[in-house]
């Protein structure tokens, strides 16, 4: 049962995203009836699902609001801020809900009955004005139902002291009934004993409940009778006049009429009453059928866990097949070696699907930001609109996990600092609504998201000023633009004064950079006063494969990434031995270099001719001396894992064709932790 | 389910480092792999002797012996990785542990272990669970979680500890002399 419950969790989960969603596009376009369609479906299977798997109050909490959006369906109630505000708030209370069902927390009790109350008060409001006049009106109310009960006690239920008709009483409490009573089996009046009960009803009932509640009406008397309970249509029948008139006709002509009568009279005047409602009805309802099956084919779910387990079989398979080439090569059969390339072949093939499967367009973060940019917005009382541009760009799944919080950061950043108040945006001629652009585009093996807001931009001189008063740099320091902007992303910076609830409170940039770091992210940023702030953020497209430059140092090999290498010279090793200032000239330029076996503390002995790969460190080539560079190599990264986490200059392993391991080097932190070992000493 | 019912086992596999015998819970043990070529990780701890290609997945290993501060392990044709799982700051991982040589597996009763020695061990009795007597020998149970999870420091310390051993056999008599 867990099993089921977590499942409906997920799918509650996706269910409730998916309605988050359609609420935030319906603001723009409250006229959307695709749109109100999204929603009313997607909490009609929360209501169902949680229903079924025991979360009572979801169910609940969620039939109320689809109570609501049943009206607007109708055309009865208009989407306004004041209802989405209290749907976008249920919306997050059903999150709550899904995980805790019982009310451990008193406060979400709390916030349960009153988002309850908001619900209901509007719901009130809307049905009392709506007097239900029209005969098929109805119709489209799917909760209600009519059902046909038939309903014959035996003959001695007196004797336990049952009234049926109490019974009828409690069912008439249940919605609009009517009742048809049966006299026939009534015996002549001399043979009647009046302690027995022979009369016996059929009973039309047009009711919310389902039928367990109706059959609960009689539970204390149900092997005293005999009793049907059958669904008839799904709405109310008892209001057409025409149908009710026959069936009572029927009824006093014949001894009971049956529910396959009713059925027949019923479908009769359905059939006749081809009203424009039902056009429409069937029409949005062919309408929307395919799209939900096309969801079902052209999509599946399936969980992570399957999908890592995946992306692991391939990275081993094509280690494997890299293993097998070599075979090949060596064997020099024709036959391994045409068997080996087609491997090759499949195995490359089999790699590039793999990796598109856990890509992930960037728009399934987008709802999120759209919420924060909507509600923080309104609670600043600043305007601001968020548009996103290549929103289908795609990402590994893990770098969408690690980068949602820093973007919802730096967006945070952008409407509490960036983006003036509307008065100030006034004085400055710009339009009063601010504007948030997110854009995400490809280049190269890297993706890019620039986040664009038209605010007030950074204040060079404040920063300056900060950096300053910080001691982060001394009052005589020059800086270019660049680096005054830099100054942002260390740690405890932050310009604005007042610390807000928002952001400001020093953990900022810094943290955004650092995580970003964490999956090979880089984050620019570009900003020009009054007119705005660019914040540029580069990723890799995946983060599990990697193309490098494979190399050998004694007997260990190393990977360093293909991006970081510029140039590869062959050198003396007379020329890197025994240098006091690390310089090497190459081409009549200037390099400093880091003899790698030095550093790495390997075992004496050395090549005569070495090669020196120059790599770009921030602004500088720097080169790094390896002994021999054996070519390029693609490379299914894996994690060194907890115990080698201080091992920062190293950035994971690779498994080779030979099944040997080699490292794959940072020649980022390569630099910098040796640039700093240098200047310790 | 499977792993509690390894865990509760009361066999311990024994290795040994140098001339002492130590043992391990066999629930914590997943595979003995034969020495293979070590990749040597750059400026990590002497103890963290490398990484090893495990199937497919790359396996730290540690030189045990440098870890329970003796010389470095000598490569024979004895000498084992022995790949545990261990708990290391609430994650699961594995690590290899080079050992000079496997011996058997003991199934040793709860009874049997007594209580680590206190006074008198080389070794830090934290990383001992306690010893037990067989053929007239002690083997010392060991605490894998604590063995590896005990970063460089504490491992220095042990090393700094023994050499100190070494030098307590002259100096401290110069000192108490004092």
């Amino acid at each position: 049962m867990d099993k089921f419950r977590n499942k409906f969790k997920e799918e509650a989960t996706d269910n409730i995203n998916d309605l988050e969603d359609a609420l935030l596009l319906i603001e723009n376009e409250t006229e959307n009836k695709e749109l109100v369609e999204r929603i009313f479906r997607a909490m009609h299977s929360l209501k169902g699902g949680g229903a079924m798997f025991g979360f009572s109050q979801l169910s609940e909490f969620t039939h109320n609001l689809e109570n609501l959006y049943h009206l607007v369906r109708e055309g009865k109630l208009k989407i306004t801020r004041k209802l989405l505000d209290i749907t976008l708030a249920s919306v997050d209370h059903m999150k709550v809900l899904l995980t805790d069902e019982d009310f451990d927390n008193p406060e979400i009790k709390a916030k349960h009955v009153n988002l309850s109350l908001q619900i209901t008060k509007l719901l009130d409001s809307e049905t009392e004005e709506d007097g239900r006049t029209d005969l098929f009106d109805q119709k489209d109310s799917n909760k209600i139902k009519s059902y046909y009960i038939y309903f014959e006690p035996n003959q001695d239920v007196f004797n336990d002291g049952t009234n049926p008709l109490f019974l009828l009483d409690e069912l008439n409490s249940l919605g609009d009934c009517k009742v048809f009573a049966h006299f026939n089996k009534i015996p002549e009046i001399e043979k009647i004993d009046v302690t027995k009960c022979y009369t016996y009803w059929e009973i039309l009932l047009a009711t919310e409940e389902n039928v367990n509640s109706i059959s609960d009406v009689f539970i204390f008397i149900e092997d005293q009778c005999e009793l049907e309970i059958i669904e008839i249509v799904d709405y109310d029948i008892t209001l057409n006049k025409k149908i009710i008139e026959e069936i009572s006709k029927l009824a006093e002509e014949r001894k009971d009429v049956g529910v396959i009568e009713i059925q027949k009279i019923v479908k009769k005047y359905s059939e006749k009453t081809d009203s424009s409602e039902k056009i429409e009805k069937i029409v949005s309802k062919s309408g929307s059928l395919p799209s939900v099956k096309e969801n079902v084919i052209s999509s599946i779910r399936v969980s992570s866990n399957k999908l890592d387990q995946l992306m692991n079989l391939v990275s081993e398979l094509v280690t494997t097949q890299a293993r097998l080439s070599l075979y090949a090569e060596q064997s020099g059969q024709p036959d391994l070696a045409a068997i080996a390339e087609n491997v090759q072949k499949l195995s490359r093939q089999l790699r590039d699907n793999a990796f598109d499967i856990v890509l992930v367009p960037i728009e399934t973060m987008l709802t999120r930001f759209q919420r924060l940019v909507r509600d923080l917005s309104k609670e600043l009382n600043k305007s601001v609109v968020f548009t996103a541009e290549g929103a289908e760009t795609e990402l590994d799944k893990t770098i969408i996990e690690s980068l949602t919080d820093p973007l919802l950061h730096i967006l945070r950043n952008c409407i509490d600092h960036g983006i003036e108040s509307a008065e100030n945006r006034k004085k400055l001629n710009k339009p009063e609504q601010g504007k948030i652009l997110l854009k995400a585009f490809y280049s190269g093996a890297n993706v890019h998201i620039q986040i664009h807001d038209d605010g007030a931009g950074m204040n060079l001189e404040k920063i300056r000023a900060k950096a300053i008063q910080k001691e982060i740099i001394n009052k005589d320091t020059i800086l270019s633009k660049k680096e005054t902007l830099d100054l942002v992303f260390l740690p405890g910076f932050s310009t604005v004064e007042n610390v807000t609830g928002v952001s400001g409170r020093g953990v900022g940039m810094d943290v955004v950079k650092r995580k970003l770091a964490e999956i090979r992210g880089e984050v620019e940023l570009d900003s020009e006063l009054n007119v705005g702030t660019t914040l540029t953020i580069k990723l890799p497209l995946t983060l599990s494969i990697i193309d490098g430059l494979l190399v050998k140092i004694a007997h260990n090999h190393y990977l360093m990434p293909l991006s970081a290498v510029n140039k590869i010279y062959a050198t003396d090793h007379s020329n890197v031995i025994n240098k006091y200032n690390n310089l090497i000239i190459l081409d009549g330029k200037q390099f400093p270099f880091y003899y790698l076996r030095e550093e790495f503390d390997l075992s004496e002995g050395n090549q005569a001719i070495e090669q020196v790969i120059i790599v770009s460190y921030e602004d500088q080539q720097i080169g790094l001396v390896v002994d021999e560079v054996i070519g390029e190599y693609q490379a299914v990264l894996k994690s060194l894992g907890k115990m080698y986490k201080k091992q920062e200059i190293i950035s994971g392993a690779t498994i080779l064709g030979d099944g040997t391991v080699a490292l794959v080097l940072d020649t980022n932190k390569i630099i910098s932790q040796f640039s700093q070992v240098k200047i310790n000493l | 389910m499977a792993k509690e019912t390894i865990t509760v086992l009361n066999s311990y596999l024994s290795f040994s480092l140098g001339e002492e015998v130590f043992a391990a819970n066999v629930g914590k043990v997943l595979n003995i792999l034969e020495m293979t070529k070590i990749t040597e990780v750059p400026k990590a701890p002497d103890y963290m002797k490398g990484v090893i290609n495990l199937r497919g997945t790359v396996l730290p290993v540690v030189d045990t012996r440098i870890k329970f501060g003796m010389t470095p392990t000598e490569y024979t044709t004895n000498t084992c990785i022995v790949v545990m799982e261990v708990e290391m700051e609430g994650e699961n991982i594995q690590v290899g542990a080079l050992v000079d040589s496997v011996k058997a597996v003991l199934e040793i009763e709860d009874s049997e272990i007594k209580p680590p020695p206190s006074i008198g061990s080389k070794y830090k009795s934290e990383f001992i669970n306690g010893m037990v007597k067989v053929d007239d020998k002690f083997i010392m149970l060991l605490d894998m979680e604590k063995v590896f999870s005990s970063d460089e420091i504490i491992s220095l310390k042990e090393k700094t500890n023994e050499s100190e051993e070494k030098v307590e056999l002259k100096e401290p008599k110069k000192t108490t002399n004092k």
